[in-house]
């Protein structure tokens, strides 16, 4: 129950995970069923599945955030109790306050481990400029653009340097230029010192473009995980580039083969919905 | 459409009231004046009693004791509608609990209670004070409440995985989403901590613009009646570009500036 890491546990390991919800008319909506799932230390993760699959409650139960209704979540060999305190979460829609400047945003984030005022300013503003943000300390959200929100929200999370990274669509709601920036950011990030990372997209190339290994999603309801590749492309990469790969097509070709039945599935079960 | 003619139009409309006002209450038309100036005042009637007051500075003194018991109902008012705010949205059972006594007490016409409060507190600026709290009370109580409610679930979800506790939650995340809600409802709270205390100064005290309106009356003074409520208004208009001050300092941070003043 020591919060030390126990060298070889994987950093996130799901074991027999079941997400159920109770609807508003009583009756249960088994939402992911069955899942077994291990992040290595440093292992770079994307999990990718059709609209609706369950992805992000995946992504809840390893914070913490959700109590899955049968199964464990293990955080480097310990049961997670709680909250998931070694992870950092970068959600998919606008999570900062937006009451407080960029920098305030960033600071905010090291009060709780304690670090006075003066000091978590000083910090948050080196972490500013390494998202490229050095000129923008002073605005509040509304006055930034929403990759220039989501880079105030990548260092707010870096900041407190957790050692997992969990992210949710974070990059879904910008432009697709803006996308391959974020992408390429997170990359270099990354690089530096290697966290391990569960990324969830529904966007394919987002995902083998980063990720070390893309776990495929069935369709909901009772999801479960379809497939399971690894994307042995060198590091590091540049997003845009590497794209024109031609092993990156080999991959695409393989892991959408397993995916395209479920997104079809999932939209015949849209269209058919009341 | 410019600054300068907007303001020309609006002053425009004034003098076209004042003018119609002083044409029919002192011009004879067919023989008779359309408005009795015994029960109409003049505007010139009125303007040369506010001056007259103004200069004597007794008027100085009602104003005072207003502008006292306004700031103090409010301050007491807002100070008591954040804490229970605070309390019934972070406490489901308490809220529960008191709902249908919150809901009935809110609903009861505050004036009637004016009576009860010159019986309990006398007829001095407290009387005033507790019935102005009454009315800012309600206000600050059920936005604070719906403020702290309706905080962005996943701004609280981003502030807990940073690490917060329930100290710094209330702190970074509950308190400003309160805040801003409070603000939002700044002039009608300001606005109801006057009527409470001009309400209570008409209905029984010995100080105050309600007093002075309410002595004119008595005596059928048309024009003091007038010039009270002249002063009132001014009064009003101040207190209220104060309140747009204070609230643009303070909500720097929102995205458009708040016209909302339901």
């Amino acid at each position: 129950m020591t919060g030390s890491r126990d060298a070889g546990a994987p950093a996130v390991e799901l074991a027999g995970i079941a997400i159920a919800f109770t609807l508003s008319d009583r009756s249960t909506y088994r939402a992911v069923q069955g899942i077994d799932l291990q992040v290595a230390a440093g292992e770079f993760v994307a999990i990718v599945g059709p609209t609706g699959c369950g992805k992000s409650t995946l992504l809840n139960a390893s914070a913490g955030l959700l109590q899955p209704s049968a199964g464990t979540v293990r955080i480097f060999g310990t049961p997670l109790a709680g909250l998931n305190r070694r992870a950092g979460y970068l959600f998919q829609q606008d999570a900062l306050m937006p009451w407080k400047t960029a920098l305030d945003n960033v600071a905010v984030a090291l009060e709780p481990a304690g670090i006075g005022r003066g000091e978590a300013r000083a910090r948050a503003l080196e972490w500013l400029g390494r998202v490229g943000l050095k000129g923008f300390a002073d605005r509040y959200p509304h006055m930034l653009s929403g990759g220039q929100r989501k880079r105030v929200a990548l260092a707010q999370i870096l900041i407190r340097d957790p050692e997992i990274l969990l992210m949710d669509e974070p990059f879904g709601p910008l432009d697709a230029q803006t996308r391959q920036i974020m992408g390429n950011l997170l990359l270099d990030l990354w690089a530096a010192d290697r966290k391990a990372v569960l990324f969830v997209t529904h966007d394919l190339e987002e995902a083998i473009a980063l990720a070390d290994r893309v776990i495929v999603m069935s369709a909901g309801p009772a999801a479960g995980l379809i497939g399971d590749h690894p994307v042995p492309l060198a590091r590091p990469r540049d997003i845009a580039e590497i794209r024109l790969d031609p092993e990156f097509h080999a991959i695409h070709r393989t892991i959408w083969g397993s995916l395209r039945a479920e997104v079809q599935r999932a939209y015949a079960q849209g269209e058919a919905a009341p | 459409m410019n600054r300068a003619v907007l303001l020309a139009l609006q002053l425009l409309v004034a003098l076209a009231f004042l003018l119609l006002w002083h044409v029919l209450t002192t011009v004879p038309i067919g023989g008779r004046k359309l408005l009795d100036p015994f029960f109409f005042s003049t505007p010139l009637d009125v303007l040369a009693r506010t001056w007259k007051d103004l200069a004597g500075g007794e008027l100085w003194r009602h104003l005072g004791i207003t502008l006292l018991e306004t700031v103090l109902a409010f301050a007491t008012g807002a100070t008591g509608g954040i804490l229970l705010g605070f309390a019934f949205a972070r406490r489901a059972l308490l809220a529960a609990v008191f709902d249908p006594y919150v809901k009935a007490a809110n609903a009861l016409p505050r004036v009637v209670l004016a009576p009860i409060f010159a019986l309990w507190f006398g007829l001095g600026i407290w009387s005033k004070v507790a019935l102005g709290f009454t009315l800012v009370f309600f206000i600050v109580f059920f936005n604070v409440y719906q403020g702290v409610r309706e905080v962005s679930p996943t701004v609280l979800a981003n502030a807990r995985m940073l690490g917060m506790n329930e100290r710094q939650l209330m702190r970074h995340v509950y308190w400003p989403a309160a805040l801003t809600w409070m603000f939002s409802s700044l002039h009608t709270s300001v606005g109801f901590a006057l009527v409470g205390a001009v309400v209570g100064e008409y209905l029984g005290s010995a100080g105050g613009l309600g007093y002075k309106i309410q002595q004119a009356e008595s005596v059928f003074d048309v024009t003091g009646v007038f010039s009270g409520m002249l002063v009132l208004t001014v009064f009003v208009i101040l207190l209220d570009a104060v309140v747009t001050a204070i609230e643009k300092r303070l909500l720097v941070w929102r995205p458009a500036p708040a016209t909302a003043t339901s």
